[in-house]
């Protein structure tokens, strides 16, 4: 559905990232992960046709973001970092607006939505909170009923409560009618609960693009207690990372225990209370990448 | 879309930075004012920045000796001194004679390409009052005459017959070409409207005591009248002065509506500013255009009795113009000096020496191009729009940047 | 499709483009109260003398009425575009990105004309009430590049809101302001008589070229 090749941007003479490939299979929830500043908006802006990359391309459905035709982008549905919506109109006049481009859209599934929203006929969005516009920008894409979904950062603003609304109507829908969403949030804890598979960036390159499944079993991390909080561990090429504090040490990798156990003897390293530690996807993913 | 852009960007430059250009470093011209002395038949010159009084040949004159060859301009002076003299050429210098046939008539180019009024006032030329009352309605001239009276705004329907009746049987062929009189109150008599008809006839009108007089005016084969200025002068010599196609100069007389050519050369009204000063014993025509002015003398039968012609350093000759003529192909301009109505006038550059700038633009942007890794076929066009249109496409270009993003 | 675009448009400019027609009927009305004045403490002949020789124009107030009016519907309608980058929901749309702005700015020009047809008419018909046809048509010539800038102010401000980057629109806005002086060079009666086609023809081409702002949008100038 998606596929971006050798995507290359610039801004200016900064890079902000380089060959990045990457595929979004039909009827996937993906999400992109990665720390700010990594690419992932403006990877949403090419995607969108707002940003033209310095060199690559991206397709959806087969066709160039940056030349997408009317039949095309009907069938895509696009949150805006936000929520942003027409704040000048309220909630009757912006279903009514966009519901002249869609032929197949469907009004049940945005009142049902919006019945749950405790706001006057005739309020502007503009005088609804945060989570309110949400639910309605929520609302329009559903009625919409695209085939695919780009949700740029969908919980930013949120409280808990409209984060987890919308991560269940979202998935929900999705599962239900093979939808295909490509999404990212800052918030992973709502990610992990959303997403099927996922695709990590840092500067300049992808770091994962698997199931979550997958990269939650592949990655570990073990953590132990030096003898010796002294010792320099060296960064061996298996060590993706490696927090210490102290004398306590976290150590991330895709290799398997012998082999840090073997590292660890090999170097004459003496630990304790040596154990791998399951992480939910948000300590992987600092794991991975780093804390600042 | 970029290409419109462009295109308002560089008519815009066009307009603005030759503007910007002249305001800086325009100088005036230095006119001279010329008279004909008909003390020693000689044109007298006062170069009026230098303070310098001369003649023809040169030879310098103070103040007051410029003006004693002067008596008819500057007798108030001369009374003041004293030194009025009794008699010229033996004609006796009688003041109510001087002041009567003193004159002062003005035609500047953009009177005549001026947008036109198309209703006038008829005036009763014998009210029996001491002065002149607007009268209540105005006229104009299409497939009749129509009076229509002011604070109603309604056409006088009797009024209009009566006076379409008589432009009728006086050969009048409607509509009117051209209506020129004296539309104030502020003369001292009424002589009516001279009318051109489609025809290019000429006729007189007037009303007296409410009925129209109308006039045909016998004019020679050929001639054609394109502008005509009617005059209310102290003497009574003649209605008006009128300019013909041919740019020549005729008088119409007040005495037996007779057509009198001055035989007039180098005049062209689109162009040139006219004065002609009346006295006594002379007209003084003075033709003055761009870079040059003409002085004709005439005695009162008409003739020509000397001329001279006098040019000057013009923007076009000064180092100003040079340099803006290096910097600038062309200059555009909504107004004319020549002209009262908005046109888009274009004037092309002296010469061809701002090639040379816009080749070095055209380089410029060409490095500028390459330094961009553009595709330079892609911006062919550019290029010869800096080519021809100079410094105004250069900035344009680089005013609306990135036509091609892919 | 386009009905719903027309109807985003009219939600935004509703309020106003009534209002400044509204306001603009009424300072017509005031200017022909005005003249009823005059023509009852002057006389007629002198009111037309003024008129005809003196370069009197009793409707010169009204000069910038249609650039005020250009101005506000530009803003009203394009500010709630670029707010927030909302400019993306509307490229969002299934159609054609320009054929959505043409729609867009054709709703913007035909509410100005609308309203300047029915200042234009109302004045029309006041006028043939005190002075005939020819001084009318003087006065209409006179008052027609005031309109065609109403709708040049319109297109360029477009152009200017729509602009990414603040050094263009701060250029744009300077060569925009020197071309709308074009349409007030002069005021003497009918001296555009030669020039109005031409400034026609000027301001049509200026009603597209915002699309190269919008352009410069999508492909992320910003």
């Amino acid at each position: 559905m998606i596929e971006c090749n050798n995507l290359t941007h610039y801004y200016g003479e900064k890079l902000v990232f380089e060959n990045l490939n990457f595929k979004v299979r039909e009827g996937s929830i993906l999400g992109l992960l990665g720390k700010n500043g990594t690419g992932k908006t403006t990877a949403f802006n090419i995607l969108n046709g707002f940003l033209q990359p310095t060199s690559g391309k991206c397709l959806i459905f087969g066709e160039d973001t940056q030349h997408m035709s009317p039949k095309t982008k009907a069938r895509i549905g696009f949150l805006i970092e936000g929520h942003i919506q027409y704040s000048f109109m309220n909630i009757h006049q912006i279903e009514k607006f966009y519901s002249g481009f869609y032929p197949q859209w469907k009004s049940t599934a945005y009142w049902e939505l919006i019945s749950k929203l405790n706001v006057s006929p005739k309020q502007k969005i503009s005088d609804m909170s945060c989570g309110q516009r949400s639910q309605v920008a929520l609302g329009l894409i559903l009625a919409q009923d695209p085939d695919l979904l780009i949700l740029d950062d969908f919980s930013m603003g949120l409280d808990p409560g409209y984060r987890r609304l919308f991560i269940d109507y979202l998935r929900e829908y999705a599962k239900a009618e093979n939808k295909t969403l490509f999404t990212t949030s800052h918030i992973i804890q709502d990610m992990e609960r959303l997403i099927d598979d996922v695709l990590i960036i840092d500067y300049n390159k992808v770091l994962v693009q698997s199931s979550v499944s997958e990269f939650r079993s592949n990655f570990r991390r073990f953590d132990f207690v030096l003898e010796n909080d002294e010792t320099d561990l060296k960064k061996e090429s298996f060590i993706v990372n490696i927090e210490k504090v102290k004398n306590k040490v976290e150590l991330y990798t895709y290799s398997t225990e012998s082999v840090v156990k073997k590292y660890l003897d090999d170097n004459h390293i003496l630990v304790s209370n040596f154990a791998q530690v399951e992480m939910p996807l948000e300590d992987a993913f600092i794991g991975l990448t780093g804390k600042y | 879309m970029w290409y419109i852009l462009i295109f308002i960007g560089v008519l815009t430059l066009a307009i603005f930075l030759p503007k910007l250009y002249w305001i800086a470093f325009e100088k005036p011209p230095r006119k001279p004012f010329i008279l004909y002395s008909c003390v020693n038949n000689e044109f007298m010159i006062h170069r009026i920045g230098e303070r310098v009084w001369v003649d023809t040949k040169g030879k310098q004159y103070s103040r007051e000796e410029y003006e004693q060859k002067l008596p008819m301009m500057f007798y108030k002076q001369l009374l003041a001194s004293g030194s009025m003299p009794d008699s010229i050429r033996g004609t006796a210098l009688d003041m109510h004679a001087i002041l009567r046939e003193k004159s002062f008539f003005r035609l500047k180019a953009n009177e005549i390409d001026a947008p036109r009024p198309e209703l006038y006032p008829l005036f009763e030329s014998r009210t029996g009052r001491a002065y002149l009352e607007l009268p209540e309605d105005f006229f104009r001239i299409t497939w009749r005459i129509e009076f229509i009276e002011a604070t109603t705004n309604k056409i006088q329907e009797e009024k209009s017959q009566l006076f379409s009746a008589a432009l009728f049987h006086n050969g009048f062929s409607f509509p009117a070409k051209f209506i020129s009189g004296l539309p104030t109150f502020r003369k001292s008599c009424d002589e009516g409207y001279l009318i051109v008809d489609s025809k290019d006839q000429l006729f007189h009108l007037k009303m007296i005591k409410g009925k129209p007089f109308v006039k045909k005016i016998d004019v020679p084969e050929g001639v054609k009248f394109k502008h005509i200025s009617c005059v209310d002068f102290n003497n009574k010599d003649f209605y008006a002065y009128l300019f013909s196609d041919k740019n020549e100069i005729y008088i119409l007389t007040q005495a037996n509506y007779k057509l009198i050519n001055w035989a007039i050369e180098g005049y062209d009204p689109a162009n040139c500013d006219l004065k002609i000063f009346g006295d006594l014993l002379n007209y003084t025509v003075i033709i003055e255009a761009n870079d040059h002015q003409k002085a004709i003398a005439l005695d009162k039968q008409y003739e020509i009795v000397d001329t001279y012609t006098e040019k000057w350093l013009v923007k076009e000759d000064m180092q100003e113009d040079w340099i803006f003529a290096s910097l600038f192909p062309a200059q555009l301009s909504m107004t004319s000096d020549n002209s009262k109505f908005i046109r888009f006038y274009f004037t092309p550059s002296k010469g061809f020496d701002w090639i040379f700038l816009n080749l070095l633009l055209v380089a410029f942007h060409f490095i500028w191009l390459l330094k961009r890794k553009t595709k330079l076929k892609s911006h062919l066009a550019d290029l010869g729009i800096v080519g021809i249109s100079g410094i105004y496409g250069l900035i344009a270009i680089h005013l609306f940047q990135n036509k091609f993003f892919d | 499709m386009w009905k719903s675009v027309f109807y985003k448009e009219w939600l935004k400019i509703r309020w106003f483009i009534v209002g400044y027609t509204l306001l603009g009927v009424l300072g017509i009305g005031y200017m022909f109260l005005a003249l009823k004045h005059s023509f009852a403490f002057t006389e007629g002949e002198n009111m037309w003398h003024l008129a005809l020789f003196q370069g009197h124009q009793f409707y010169s107030h009204f000069k910038f009425v249609p650039l005020a009016g250009g101005l506000t519907i530009a803003f009203t309608q394009y500010l709630p575009e670029t707010i927030n980058k909302r400019l993306k929901l509307t490229f969002h749309l299934p159609l054609a990105e320009n054929k959505i702005l043409l729609i867009m700015q054709a709703f913007g020009a035909c509410s100005l004309l609308v309203s300047f047809l029915i200042f234009f008419g109302l004045f029309t018909g006041f006028s043939l009430i005190y002075f005939p046809v020819q001084m009318v048509s003087n006065s209409l010539i006179t008052i027609s590049p005031w309109m065609l800038a109403g709708f040049a102010a319109y297109f360029i401000i477009v152009l200017i809101i729509l602009e990414p980057k603040w050094i263009f629109r701060f250029c744009y806005l300077l060569i925009g302001g020197f071309f709308m002086t074009i349409y007030f060079t002069l005021d003497g009666t009918a001296a555009y008589s030669h020039a109005n086609s031409g400034l026609f023809i000027l301001t049509v081409l200026l009603s597209v070229t915002f699309v190269f702002s919008a352009y410069r949008f999508r492909k992320g100038e910003a």
